[in-house]
């Protein structure tokens, strides 16, 4: 009997600390989503109550801004999330292939120039962006590159994201040689061992790239706006810019409206993907 | 498929590799640069008249079924963004509209071509002392899109709430004095107006009354410390008597106008504005004035301001007539007006505009009142913001902060303004 | 052959569970080719190099050229030598940046890693809703600099903004925290912290990748939660905290979408909120100043390049490698 009291005690007080651990969770995260949920709020708003009527219970709740939004711009939205998948979906191929095989090459292979190598990387990424812009334009301008999307997808096959280089670097880093020698010993050659020892070691940091290229290229601005000037190529970014007009604030309701829409296709991604990242080498094990 | 096999990181990475290969060559159609001997016009604005400016140029096309147009478009800060870009990169659209603090550094790049005797560009609905007001030191290398000018907007409900009416021959001082009176018995707890010394056009118009100018023909400020100063200290007396809304309260020096149209009763404002800014409180009715004006302004104040396009000047001869068909669309279609309305300005081209006045919005209506009385007007000429002081907006808004924040006087503010614009028109 | 992470026995000092599955020996370095992998490498790396040659070493050259200039996008670039350096050293808008940075570097950057990692041990495993709970924590991340920002920070830190509402219940009476100079930087702080979600995944991440078997060793150690966090998490996730240091490090120095579309570009008020990028963006796109806004720029990369360096020195104190 003793016995089942201490029982019960610790598995109501593990159920309580449970139920705690939630409370505090939930209690967090509507702090941090409450811009959100404001933001999910007023885009049920009439337009022009957004600023003035505040709470988070309007007085008024319409689907205008969603009806008006979806064709604000001549075409419908579905055609710019279409764009930004594309880009998103090209960039993200692009940035797994080139930038697991520069850092395999930087972090494992001995050469000399291997360390001035991985510091050039890192420093492409230390100039700050609005420098490099306009000379970057000219080129690719010269080449009769605009309007299509070679100027935001080819640079991410040739490995000029220099974020995830150095990502990966980290994390092949953090792997034991001793899997490399144990599969050199087995007589594989360094194309051998990084696809078949180390590529399938590191998916935590292949799906981590995976969802930063796609969340950043999906959120750029200024590469699409400057390399898409046709409306019917914007990306969303562009587009949700295009729908406010900065001098008379008007098109709030719509870009709030728009805005939630398009952050639902980067969310069910990251929903989809992070599981990827949680399973991870624990589970997975190596074969 | 639980994990990214090597197999499937493959075939990924393979089939994606071709695909945007392919799409790269073949699915995403020739360059922007006139590659397919389309037109290519730039504009600004919200989503309204992007699809406004979408089907007139369609009624273009239809028209001149030979002449292709590529539409370049986005917000304002956007355009000025990717212009900039272009500029540099010698990759400019082919019409373009101006924003107003780059019409002299973009024609100090070279960017405009001479328009005078054009093929295809239409001037006849102008009288020829109109055009000579258009030319730029002489020379026709821009166009005026749109006019308008500056105007006291007003809330007739809240003056009706009071049972109050504005003086009828308004000056500096007794529209001071009026609002300070408003705000300080009005039931609702409503401001006289917003804090708004930021706001360039009634600024300009201010300068004028004295005499100044906020531009010299020869390129450098006309605006004095001691005019400069005095436009401030106008404001600064209707903030500290608490007849205008707090910075804080407007949050920033430039307040949006959907946060404090219903918390004012008057503000400053284009004479265009009324278009759009009416449509955020539909509850109220909003109309507007000419501005106040002392009683010994200098002659020929006021002043009609011309927003400019213009074509750029790397655009090859055999493509000229089509810009400038483009252009003269812009200036005289009863179509396109019809379908853009008056958000932007009213159009220079008076014909055009008594054509549209039937078909006009009661706010439109507004715009076309002020328009014309201003028409009639004595003016004096008007000069462009010189190359260089495409920021002084910014600068002026960092004095103001600096006053409203108590870190300044107003005489100090108002001499390191002068000096900061004067330092970046040299620095050009 | 299943190769479990037990049988690799990474060296982890001070970690128990190290000590159970000792390294295969001490083996020395791979014999076989360390001399003739130049070539490989650079079969590897040729994407990379194509990048660097065809996409990256242009404009990055051109923006080092263009520093010794004085060009306005508009005419051709004038030879100047170092009139932009000495500029900027009697520059109070240039002094005014560098503040503002450094102060945002030093206090945004570890707040921000400190509560990336705290969240992602918490929400790492061991309770249901972890993924629900991770996804609503990344949300914001997900709105990144988009414009609805500026409006949703209005509501937030405005006058009668949500802050200071609750503030309002204590007594305590403000204004808008983004009119006031000593406060509206730090409302930029906050933004960065509440996008702590990027970071949160590499921690996230890098915790998967520390073998459980560890853990289970330490367990039957008689380890402690904390002390298996201080002994075994810790010192195998430093690569990971070092990497997430030193790439927030790198964005916060070139902190720039958040503060343009909070403060509408201005960086007002009074400078307050004026971050380095963005004071080069006003030089090189509103004053068409593109020579000094270089200048500015490669300034700024040899700063981040010292404190990178000076990262990677001091790491060799603290971050264990499993190739070492």
């Amino acid at each position: 009997m003793a016995a089942s009291t201490l029982s019960r005690g610790t598995l109501s007080r593990g159920t309580l600390s449970r139920v705690a651990r939630h409370v505090v969770l939930a209690v967090f995260v509507l702090l941090m989503i409450y811009p959100l949920l404001w933001m999910l709020v007023s885009s049920f708003k009439p337009s022009n109550l957004i600023l003035s009527q505040t709470g988070l219970f309007p007085s008024e709740i319409t689907l205008e801004n969603y009806g008006d939004g979806w064709d604000a711009l001549g075409s419908p939205f579905t055609l710019f999330l279409g764009n930004s998948l594309l880009i998103g979906v090209g960039s993200v191929i692009g940035n797994l292939f080139s930038c697991s095989l520069t850092a395999y090459a930087l972090a494992r292979l001995n050469f000399r120039a291997g360390k001035l190598y991985l510091a050039l990387t890192l420093m492409t990424i230390m100039l700050p962006f609005h420098v490099l812009v306009i000379p970057q334009y000219i080129l690719f301008a010269e080449l009769g590159w605009i309007n299509t999307y070679v100027p935001l997808l080819l640079p991410k096959f040739l490995a000029t994201d220099a974020v995830f280089i150095f990502l990966m670097v980290q994390f092949i880093r953090a792997l034991p040689r001793e899997l490399d020698q144990a599969a050199m010993i087995d007589g594989a050659g360094p194309f051998r061992i990084f696809w078949s020892v180390i590529l399938p070691l590191m998916q935590p940091a292949l799906i981590t790239t995976t969802i930063f290229t796609f969340i950043w290229t999906w959120n750029d601005y200024f590469g699409p706006l400057l390399y898409l000037t046709r409306t019917e190529l914007y990306t969303v970014p562009v587009a949700l810019k295009s729908l406010v007009d900065t001098e008379t604030q008007s098109g709030i309701g719509t870009m709030f409206a728009m805005s939630l829409v398009s952050l639902v296709p980067i969310l069910l991604f990251f929903i989809f993907a992070q599981r990827y990242i949680i399973k991870g080498i624990a589970t997975t094990g190596i074969k | 498929m639980s994990d990214l096999t090597r197999r499937s990181f493959l075939t990924w990475t393979g089939v994606g590799a071709l695909s945007v290969a392919a799409m790269s060559l073949a699915g995403c159609g020739p360059s922007a640069s006139g590659g397919d001997g389309s037109l290519r016009f730039a504009w600004w604005g919200g989503s309204d008249r992007q699809r406004a400016y979408l089907e007139a140029l369609d009624a273009f096309t239809a028209e001149h079924p030979e002449i292709q147009v590529a539409p370049e478009f986005g917000d304002y800060d956007a355009y000025q963004e990717r212009m900039t870009t272009q500029m540099a990169a010698r990759d400019v659209p082919d019409v373009f509209w101006i924003p107003s603090p780059a019409v002299l550094t973009y024609r100090e790049a070279g960017l405009y071509r001479d328009l005078e005797g054009a093929p295809g560009l239409d001037l006849s609905a102008f009288t020829e002392e109109q055009v000579e007001s258009f030319r730029l030191a002489g020379t026709l290398d821009t166009l005026p899109k749109s006019i308008f000018s500056p105007v006291l907007r007003y809330n007739t409900n809240f003056l009706e709430d009071e049972g109050v009416t504005l003086p009828d021959q308004l000056d500096w001082d007794n529209l001071a004095e009026f609002l300070v009176d408003y705000s300080a018995n009005n039931a609702d707890g409503r401001k006289g107006t917003a804090y708004g010394p930021y706001h360039d056009m009634p600024f300009e118009s201010f300068l004028r009354q004295r005499g100044e100018d906020l531009w010299t023909e020869d390129g450098t400020l006309g605006a004095s410390v001691d005019g400069v100063a005095a436009w401030i200290d106008w404001w600064e007396k209707l903030r500290r008597a608490g007849a205008t809304t707090s910075v804080s309260e407007q949050d920033g020096i430039e307040p949006a106008w959907s946060q404090v149209g219903d918390k004012v009763l008057v503000t400053f404002a284009n004479s265009n504005h009324i278009v759009d800014d009416a449509q955020a409180f539909p509850d109220y009715v909003f109309d507007q004035r000419d501005v106040p004006a002392a009683e010994d302004a200098a002659a020929g104040y006021h002043f009609t301001y011309y927003s400019r396009f213009a074509m750029y000047s790397g655009v090859p001869d055999d493509r000229v007539e089509a810009a400038a068909t483009l252009m003269s669309f812009n200036l005289n279609s009863p179509e396109l007006l019809s379908l853009v309305g008056l958000s932007a300005g009213a159009p220079p081209n008076t014909e055009l505009l008594d054509q549209y006045e039937p078909d006009a919005t009661p706010d439109e209506q507004k715009v076309i009142a002020i328009t014309r009385e201003i028409n009639e007007t004595e003016q004096r000429p008007r000069f462009e913001a010189p190359a260089g002081s495409g920021s002084w907006r910014d600068l002026m808004i960092r004095e103001l902060e600096e006053v409203t924040l108590g870190e300044k006087t107003v005489p100090d503010a108002a001499a390191s303004f002068v000096e900061a614009v004067e330092g970046e028109i040299a620095g050009a | 052959m299943t190769l479990t992470s037990k049988d690799t026995g990474r060296r982890v000092r001070g970690a128990p569970g190290a000590a159970g599955s000792k390294p295969p020996g001490g083996r020395a370095k791979p014999s076989g080719g360390t001399r003739g992998q130049g070539l490989v490498a650079h079969i590897f790396l040729l994407p990379w190099m194509i990048g660097m040659i065809g996409v990256t070493a242009g404009p990055l050259i051109a923006s080092a050229v263009l520093a010794f200039t004085d060009y306005d996008l508009l005419s051709p670039p004038q030879f100047i030598g170092l009139d932009n350096f000495v500029r900027m050293a009697g520059d109070e808008r240039f002094w005014a940046a560098v503040r503002v940075t450094l102060v945002y570097v030093l206090v945004s950057v570890p707040l921000q890693l400190g509560f990336a990692l705290f969240l992602a041990v918490v929400l790492d495993k061991g309770l249901r809703g972890l993924s629900l709970y991770r996804s609503a924590f990344y949300l914001p991340s997900l709105l990144g600099g988009s414009v609805a920002i500026a409006i949703l920070w209005r509501q937030i830190f405005g006058e009668n903004g949500l802050v200071n509402h609750v503030l309002g219940w204590f007594g305590i009476e403000l204004g808008s925290w983004l009119q006031d100079p000593s406060l509206a930087l730090s409302t930029l702080v906050v933004l960065n912290v509440w996008t702590f979600g990027s970071p949160m995944v590499i921690f996230l991440a890098g915790l998967r990748q520390i073998p459980e078997e560890l853990y289970e060793a330490s367990m039957i150690d008689g380890a402690g939660r904390v002390r298996r966090f201080v002994s075994i998490t810790i010192p195998l996730l430093t690569p990971i905290i070092f990497l997430n240091l030193i790439l927030q490090m790198i964005s916060a120095f070139q902190a720039f979408t958040q503060a343009h579309v909070v403060s509408g570009g201005s960086g007002g008020p009074l400078d307050s909120t004026l971050f380095y990028t963005l004071y080069i963006y006003q030089r090189g796109f509103v004053n068409f100043d593109m020579g000094y806004a270089s200048a500015m720029a490669w300034v700024l990369l040899l700063v981040i390049a010292a404190a990178t360096a000076a990262n990677f020195i001091v790491s060799r104190r603290w971050v264990y490698y499993g190739d070492e």
